[in-house]
C-alpha cells in the first residue's frame, strides 16, 4: 500500500479520535448556553450561579468522548508502560467502530443539550425558583448521550485482544 | 389540615392578631365570597387597615434605604451564606423599647444619605462645567469685559475639518469690524474668539453665521477662565471633603446596623399584621376570620381561641376541597422534601412521595458519583456547614441531604474500590515501583461493566415496581381495588413472568418447568391487560383498541427501566476521568519533577471531577425521580401552606417556652 501500512493500531487510534469528537458537541453547546446566560446575567448579576451550574450541563458529551477514547488508548496499550499492542487490522477496525456512537451523537446532542439548557437560563431569568425543572429539562436530551456512551462502551469492552 | 372558623370580640383583635402570627400555625384565607353574599353582606363589612399598611410600608422604604447606605459604606467581606441572627424574644423586645431612639438615628441616615446624593449631583455638576471650560484655560479676557461701552466679545466654535486660518482671513476681509483668535484647537472643534464692534453687530454676525460659527456661552460672571477652572476644582475638593466627611458619619453607625435591622423587622410584623387585617371581617364589636391549620397544632390553637374567648368552629375539608400542602416529614427522609418541593407541592389529595424516594436518591446518587474520597469530601463539606451556620428552609434540606447522599457515595466507593480514581495504585507504581491497591469490597464496574448494568436496571425495576404500588395503594384508597389489580397487578405479573421466561433458562438449578409456567402466566396477564385496559372506553372496538394500546405501554417500561443504565454510564464517568487526570499526572515519571506534575494534576482534576460529576449526580438522581417514578402517580401542583407567622428578614426571634 505505497509504503504505508494500515495497521490495527491506527485504526484504533482513529477511533479514540473519533470519540474525542464528541468534544465538539459540547463546545457548541457550552457555547450557545453562554450566551444565553450572559445576556441573563447582565439583566440580573446575581443569577450567575445558577446559569453557570445550567450551562455546564452540556459538556457532559465531551467527558464522555474521553471517556471513552481513554479506555480505547488503555485497551491498545499507549497509556501503559509496556508500549501498543500488536493488532491485526479487523481488530482496529472493531475498535473504530465502537468509538462511533459516542463521536457522532456527542456532537448532536452536544448542542442539542446547550439549546435545552439556554432555553432553562431564559427560564431561570424569570422564574429563579424553578432552576431544577430547568435542569432536568436539559438532562432529558443527556439521556441519548449517556446511551451513546454505553453502547460504545459495551461494545469495546466486549472486543477481544 | 382542618378548617378554623372564628367570631371575636373587637376589642381582643389587636392582642389576638398579635399572638396569632406569634404562633404561626394558621393560614388565613380572603372573604371575598362572604361580602357578596347576601347572608352576610349586610352584617359585616371589610375591616380596613389600609391606611396602616401604608403607613408601614413607607416605614420600611425609609429603613431599607438607611440599610442599603450603612451596606455601600461599610467595607466588609459578604458572607459566603447569608443567615439570619439569633435573638431571644426578651432582646428583641428590650432593643425595641427605644423604638423612638431608633427611628431618630435611622432619620439621621436618611438625611446623611440625601445630602450624600445631593453632594453627588453637585459635583457633576461642577465637573461638566470645568470640562466646557477645559479647553479655554489659555484664554485670558475676563468675564467682565466681554462686553464693553462699543464692543462685545463672543466665544464660540467651528467644527474642526474647516480650517481655522481660511475663518480668520475671510472674517476680516468680509467685515472691518471685527477680530477673532483661535484659542484652542483639537480633533473636534476650533475655540474662537471674537470680539467686534457693536454697533455693526448685525453685518457680524451674519458673516459668522455664514462661516459655521457656533456661539457659546462660557458659564462664568467674572474673572478669566482659569480663575474659574480653579474655582471649581476648589469647590470640587470641598465637596469630595464633604463626601468623604458624609461616608465616615455613615461608617460610625456600623454598630447601630444590627439594631437598624430589627426595627425593619418589627415594622415588617406590624406591616403584616395591619395586611392580614385586611383579610378580617367585622361588625361594630366583633371580628370573623377562616383559616387553614395542620392538625396537629389543633391543642395550641384552641388554647390561644380559648384564651382570648373567641367562639370558633372546627370543620373537616370536604372531599372536593382543596386544601393548602405542609409537607411532613421526620427524621432522615426529611431533608429530601427538598427533592419534592423542586418538582411540585403533591396536589392535596396526592401522597407525599418523599419518604419513598429518599432511599433512592441517595442510593442512585453515591452509586453514580462512587468516590469513597468524594464521598468523604462531601460529607465533611456539609457537615462542616452545618456546624457552621444556622441555616433555614430549604438550603438547610439541601446540605442535609447532600450529607446523606455523601455518606452513600463513600459507601459505593468502597464497595467499587475507588479512591480518588485509582490515585493509590498510580502512585504506589510510579513512586515506589511496586502496587497498592485500594481494597475493593464487591466488584470493580470499569472490569465487569455488564454486572453493575443488570444491577442498575435491576434496581430500577424495583423502584418503577414501588411506583406502581403506590399507585395501587392509591386506587384502593380511594375505594378502586379493582383498578389497583388490572392498572398494577397485571403488569407486576406480565414483567416478572417475562423476565422468568426469558432470563428462567440462563440460571442454573432453575426448575425446568419455570419458563412454561411463566409463559402461560405472561401470556394470561396479557390478556387481562387488553381485556381490562379499555374499560372506559366506548363500544366494543374502542375497548379492544383501548386494552391492545395499553398493553403496548409494555414499551414504556422497557425504556424507563433501561434509562437507569445512566447509573452505570455517570459512574464510569468518575471513575475514568479520575484515572485520566491520575494518568497524567504520572506522565512526567518519579522523583520531584514527578511529584510536582502529580500534586497538579491532582489539584485540578479532582475539584473538577467533583464539581462536574456531582452536578451530574445530582441531576440524573432527580431526574429518575421525576419522570420515571413520580410519572407512574404523583400529582403535583398543590398550593404550599402559608401560615400568617413572624415572616422577618434578618433577625430569627428565638421563643422562650414559658
Amino acid at each position: 500500500m505505497n509504503g504505508i501500512t494500515f495497521d490495527g493500531i491506527f485504526f484504533a487510534m482513529v477511533g479514540a479520535a473519533i470519540a474525542g469528537l464528541a468534544c465538539c458537541g459540547s463546545a457548541m453547546g457550552i457555547g450557545i448556553a453562554g450566551q444565553a446566560a450572559s445576556g441573563v446575567v447582565s439583566e440580573d448579576p446575581k443569577k450567575f450561579g445558577q446559569a453557570l451550574l445550567l450551562q455546564a450541563l452540556p459538556g457532559t458529551q465531551g467527558i464522555y468522548g474521553l471517556l471513552i477514547a481513554f479506555v480505547i488508548m488503555n485497551k491498545i496499550g499507549l497509556l501503559g508502560g509496556s508500549g501498543a499492542l500488536d493488532l491485526t487490522m479487523v481488530q482496529g477496525l472493531y475498535i473504530l467502530a465502537s468509538a462511533v456512537p459516542v463521536g457522532l451523537v456527542g456532537i448532536v446532542s452536544g448542542s442539542a443539550q446547550g439549546k435545552a439548557a439556554a432555553a432553562a437560563i431564559m427560564l431561570i431569568s424569570k422564574r429563579p425558583e424553578e432552576v431544577a425543572k430547568g435542569m432536568v429539562y436539559t438532562a432529558m436530551v443527556e439521556t441519548y448521550a449517556v446511551l451513546a456512551l454505553l453502547i460504545s462502551f459495551l461494545m469495546l469492552n466486549s472486543i477481544q485482544l | 389540615m382542618e378548617k378554623l372558623a372564628v367570631i371575636g370580640l373587637s376589642s381582643e383583635q389587636g392582642a389576638f392578631i398579635e399572638e396569632l402570627m406569634r404562633l404561626g400555625v394558621v393560614q388565613i384565607n380572603a372573604q371575598e365570597s362572604k361580602l357578596c353574599d347576601e347572608k352576610w353582606n349586610g352584617l359585616i363589612q371589610k375591616d380596613d387597615a389600609g391606611k396602616w399598611v401604608s403607613k408601614w410600608e413607607a416605614e420600611l422604604d425609609r429603613i431599607e434605604n438607611a440599610l442599603i447606605l450603612l451596606d455601600r459604606f461599610i467595607d466588609r467581606k459578604a458572607p459566603l451564606i447569608r443567615e439570619r441572627a439569633r435573638i431571644s424574644e426578651r432582646e428583641f423586645d428590650s432593643t425595641l423599647e427605644y423604638e423612638y431612639e431608633i427611628r431618630r438615628q435611622m432619620l439621621r441616615l436618611t438625611k446623611l444619605s440625601r445630602r450624600y446624593s445631593h453632594m453627588l449631583l453637585r459635583e457633576n455638576k461642577a465637573i461638566t462645567a470645568r470640562q466646557a471650560l477645559l479647553p479655554w484655560q489659555s484664554y485670558d479676557i475676563p468675564a467682565q469685559d466681554y462686553k464693553t461701552q462699543s464692543t462685545q466679545v463672543w466665544q464660540g466654535v467651528i467644527p474642526g475639518m474647516n480650517d481655522s486660518a481660511d475663518f480668520l482671513k475671510i472674517l476680516t476681509d468680509k467685515t472691518g469690524y471685527a477680530d477673532a483668535e483661535v484659542v484652542h484647537s483639537d480633533n473636534e472643534q476650533h475655540y474662537i474668539s471674537v470680539v467686534f464692534y457693536e454697533p455693526a453687530a448685525e453685518e457680524v454676525q451674519c458673516v459668522l453665521r455664514d462661516l459655521g460659527f457656533n456661539r457659546i456661552a462660557l458659564p462664568i460672571n467674572s474673572g478669566s477662565v482659569k480663575e474659574a477652572i480653579e474655582e471649581l476644582e476648589a469647590q470640587l475638593d470641598a465637596l469630595r471633603d464633604e463626601r468623604k466627611s458624609i461616608v465616615e458619619q455613615v461608617r460610625s453607625f456600623e454598630s447601630f446596623e444590627p439594631t437598624l435591622k430589627m426595627y425593619y423587622d418589627e415594622i415588617a410584623m406590624r406591616k403584616d399584621r395591619a395586611v392580614i387585617r385586611e383579610k378580617f371581617l367585622v361588625t361594630d364589636s366583633t371580628f370573623y376570620l377562616e383559616g387553614w391549620y395542620p392538625k396537629i397544632a389543633r391543642k395550641k390553637v384552641e388554647a390561644l381561641l380559648l384564651d382570648r374567648n373567641c367562639y370558633y368552629e372546627i370543620t373537616q375539608p370536604g372531599k372536593e376541597e382543596e386544601t393548602p400542602v405542609l409537607l411532613l416529614n421526620k427524621g432522615i427522609v426529611q431533608p429530601f422534601e427538598a427533592i419534592t418541593k423542586l418538582y411540585s407541592l403533591p396536589a392535596s389529595r396526592g401522597i407525599d412521595a418523599t419518604p419513598f424516594f429518599s432511599f433512592f436518591y441517595a442510593l442512585f446518587f453515591g452509586m453514580m458519583l462512587s468516590d469513597a474520597a468524594y464521598g468523604i469530601i462531601i460529607t465533611a463539606g456539609t457537615f462542616l456547614i452545618r456546624r457552621k451556620y444556622h441555616l433555614e428552609g430549604m438550603l438547610k434540606q439541601l446540605v442535609d441531604m447532600f450529607f446523606f447522599c455523601g455518606i452513600s457515595t463513600t459507601f459505593w466507593g468502597l464497595m467499587f474500590g475507588s479512591f480518588f480514581g485509582d490515585i493509590i495504585t498510580q502512585v504506589s507504581t510510579n513512586f515506589f515501583g511496586h502496587a497498592v491497591h485500594f481494597p475493593t469490597l464487591w466488584f470493580s464496574p470499569i472490569n465487569d461493566p455488564m454486572k453493575l448494568l443488570f444491577f442498575s436496571l435491576g434496581l430500577g425495576l424495583i423502584h418503577v415496581f414501588l411506583a406502581m404500588g403506590i399507585s395501587a395503594y392509591m386506587a384502593i384508597r380511594d375505594g378502586q381495588p379493582m383498578d389497583a389489580l388490572f392498572d398494577t397487578g397485571f403488569w407486576y405479573i406480565l414483567i416478572l413472568s417475562l423476565i422468568g421466561y426469558l432470563g428462567g433458562g440462563m440460571v442454573e438449578g432453575a426448575p425446568a418447568a419455570l419458563p412454561v409456567v411463566c409463559k402461560w402466566l405472561a401470556l394470561g396477564s396479557a390478556l387481562g391487560i387488553v381485556a381490562t385496559g379499555g374499560r372506559q372506553k366506548k363500544g366494543i372496538i374502542g375497548k379492544i383498541v383501548g386494552g391492545l394500546g395499553s398493553l403496548y405501554g409494555i414499551t414504556g417500561y422497557l425504556s424507563d427501566v433501561l434509562s437507569y443504565s445512566r447509573i452505570l454510564a455517570l459512574g464510569l464517568a468518575t471513575g475514568v476521568i479520575s484515572s485520566v487526570f491520575n494518568t497524567l499526572g504520572t506522565l512526567a515519571g518519579s522523583g520531584l519533577m514527578g511529584a510536582l506534575v502529580m500534586l497538579l494534576a491532582f489539584c485540578i482534576g479532582h475539584p473538577y471531577n467533583i464539581a462536574i460529576n456531582a452536578l451530574g449526580s445530582f441531576v440524573h438522581s432527580c431526574r429518575l425521580q421525576y419522570v420515571e417514578f413520580f410519572g407512574r402517580f404523583y400529582q403535583g401542583g398543590g398550593e404550599g401552606f402559608r401560615p400568617f407567622c413572624e415572616n422577618t428578614k434578618y433577625v430569627t426571634i428565638l421563643k422562650e417556652e414559658l
